[in-house]
């Protein structure tokens, strides 16, 4: 069963005391992760929220290898995201927060480029790459150059691009970020799909609390690096006494209107 | 399956050159640019070969000579003023003379020495002296004239009696079109990866296409090598139209002199074009100095925030420096200043490739030029390796 929580089911992501603290010149360190202990399950669809700043892109740069933890554990896949990065980074993708794209590729030359390196077949990367097209919608405008599609068509492709590896884990730094209501909806379809089906991990950031309640079996909420809790969305409203999800942020976060059962 | 460190690097070098290739404006700037300035000298000198068969020059003179071939030489020159495009002809002592020499001011000195007439009238031949300063189209012509006219002078008057003429030159001997050569080669290759450089690292970043290109499973030095690779690659696009530039700029001065008589054609073909034979050479400095113009970029990138703020940086901290070793490399004085400003001069890495593409087509290599282009080699070296170290922090992506 999806979204259950950490020691019910395998858990291909791991964080024991994880601290992340950047330097800012000689004298001032900022703490953007502080110990968070964290599992997510395979298979599972978890969101983690948090307002600005809090940590969650730190948190998945360290969880894909961009930054090396100040303190702290991580695993991935049941490997270290220090020691053992070059299996994690063969079995998993990422869709960063402002992910740019390849603007005088193709739709199609950026999903192929992009898998080339994972050595995936030639013939078998254009299948993929023809299915995700279809489902994102974007089929016909293949072999535009990407520089004359809007924002949230390129976000489409960014999608796609994510997912032409068949990662075991999709870490998705908001997917629906300047995507239009429609579109929106096409990426949260394939998200499901990919996890439901597929049986994929997919770790996503978001400030829609509508698509954390639609989409994610379990969140995560982040404040000032700090992990302060962590359940299915439904568990927190009971747990916090709120009538929804955006109660149950607000409150943690600004440390106003929630009270714990 | 997995696709070896190798094909994924090829893959990498066809995609960062087919993004290249689509950009129009900097494919045009690799093959323009080169093409221009090449075509632009080809203009600019065959208007200096109009020039220097019609315009005049001033011209210092020094007779120590009391003899009647020195002064009848001095009284025919002063005659023909006209004939030889000479304007001033100004009279001076020795001591006068040298002085202008020594503070390379001098455009043309004709020197009739003490026993002038005496070594004609005994020995059958004597010594005219030429001071000319040959990075002055004007003062070569007009000396030029001077020698020409000096021996029909004399031979006409005793044609038995030989004169020597003997030139010195008031810059290092070389011809314009070698000196040519080397300015613009070096200057508009230093320049020429900033685009790219700039694009490929800095622009990535801005564009936030790096970190998903980071997270692939491909090692950070691989990845750089695969662009510093493509740079390589497309630069060589520059290269082979700076070669193209060259026969074409060539061709346009053999076409201008092509009209003018038999030994004046001769001589500005001499001195204009650049000898094919030494193509190869000036590709392979080219090529250093490319090279290390990438190394530059590739910490400058690294560094900078932005894409434009990369590019600007690149072009000040390179143009500034070349142009100044340029300009003294076309002046063929580039080694002779001391003090600070000889070491900052000697500091700049493509200043030894300017020395030594110049001792080789002067046809002299010294022990300093090698130890030079091994600094230029070992700045490289350090500097692409300064590149992969901030490649490889986190701030890249942060």
């Amino acid at each position: 069963m999806y979204g259950a929580g950490p020691g019910l089911n395998e858990s291909v992501i791991i964080t024991r005391g994880l601290t992340k603290i950047f330097e800012k010149g000689k004298k001032r360190e900022v703490v953007a992760l502080d110990s968070v202990d964290l599992e997510i399950g395979r298979g599972e669809v978890f969101g983690l929220l948090g307002p600005n700043g809090a940590g969650k892109t730190t948190l998945i740069r360290v969880l894909v290898g961009l930054l090396t933890p100040t303190a702290g554990t991580a695993s991935v896949l049941g490997k270290d995201v220090v020691e053992d990065i070059d299996y994690i980074r063969e079995r998993v993708s990422l869709l960063p927060q402002e992910a740019g794209i390849y603007e005088r590729l193709t739709a199609r030359e950026n999903l192929m480029y992009y898998g080339g390196f994972y050595g995936i077949p030639t013939d078998e990367l254009s299948r993929r790459t023809d299915h995700l097209l279809d489902i994102v919608g974007l089929r016909q405008k293949e072999d535009y150059q990407v520089k004359s599609f809007s924002g949230g068509m390129k976000r489409k492709v960014l999608v796609a691009r994510a997912l032409i590896i068949e990662p075991e884990i999709v870490f998705m730094d908001e997917p629906t970020t300047g995507v239009d209501t429609i579109g929106a909806r096409v990426v949260r379809n394939l998200l499901k799909k990919v996890s439901s089906e597929e049986r994929r991990t997919i770790i996503l950031t978001t400030h829609d609390l509508n698509e954390v309640s639609e989409l994610c079996d379990r969140v995560g909420i982040l404040n000032e690096g700090k992990l302060v809790a962590v359940g299915k969305p439904s568990e927190l409203k009971e747990k916090y006494l709120a009538a929804n999800l955006e109660e149950v942020f607000t409150g943690l976060v600004t440390g106003e209107g929630v009270y714990k059962r | 399956m997995r696709m070896n460190i190798d094909v994924k690097t090829v893959w990498m070098l066809k995609k960062e050159i087919k993004t290249v290739l689509r950009s129009r404006w900097l494919l045009l700037g690799f093959i323009i640019s080169p093409l221009f300035a090449w075509l632009f000298q080809g203009a600019f000198l065959s208007f200096i070969v109009a020039q220097t068969t019609e315009e005049t020059e001033m011209v210092y003179i020094t007779v120590e000579d009391d003899g009647a071939l020195g002064q009848g030489l001095y009284a025919a020159i002063q005659g023909n003023l006209t004939e030889l495009l000479i304007d001033p002809l100004i009279e001076v002592n020795r001591t006068y003379a040298e002085g202008l020499v020594a503070n390379n001011s001098m455009p043309v000195w004709v020197l009739i020495p003490e026993n002038f007439t005496e070594q004609l009238v005994l020995q059958g031949k004597s010594n005219l002296t030429l001071w000319v300063n040959t990075g002055n189209f004007r003062a070569t012509a007009a000396a030029q004239r001077i020698d020409a006219f000096a021996r029909n002078y004399i031979d006409r008057i005793q044609i038995i009696r030989e004169l020597q003429v003997n030139w010195y030159t008031v810059t290092p001997e070389a011809t314009y079109g070698h000196q040519l050569a080397i300015f613009l080669v070096m200057l508009t290759s230093v320049l020429a990866p900033a685009p790219y450089v700039s694009q490929s690292f800095a622009g990535e970043r801005e564009k936030h296409t790096l970190e998903a290109l980071l997270v692939v499973p491909m090692s950070r030095v691989k990845i750089l090598a695969s662009k510093l690779v493509a740079g390589l690659l497309l630069t060589m696009i520059y290269s082979v139209f700076t070669i193209v530039g060259i026969l074409t700029y060539n061709l346009s001065i053999i076409l201008r002199a092509e009209s003018l008589p038999q030994d004046a054609m001769q001589y500005y073909i001499n001195l204009y074009t650049v000898n094919a034979n030494t193509l190869p050479l000036i590709f392979f400095c080219q090529f250093l100095v490319l090279l290390c113009a990438i190394g530059i970029g590739v910490v400058i990138s690294c560094l900078a925030k932005d894409q434009s703020t990369a590019e600007s940086i690149n072009n000040l901290a390179l143009l500034v420096p070349t142009m100044v070793i340029g300009i003294l490399g076309f002046t063929g004085s580039i080694s002779q200043y001391g003090g600070i400003f000889g070491l900052f001069v000697m500091l700049i890495p493509f200043t030894h490739a300017i020395v030594f593409l110049n001792e080789v087509l002067s046809g002299v290599i010294t022990a300093n030029s090698i130890i030079g282009i091994a600094y230029l080699i070992g700045f490289t070296i350090a500097f692409l390796l300064l590149g992969a170290k901030l490649f490889e922090r986190e701030a890249i992506i942060a």
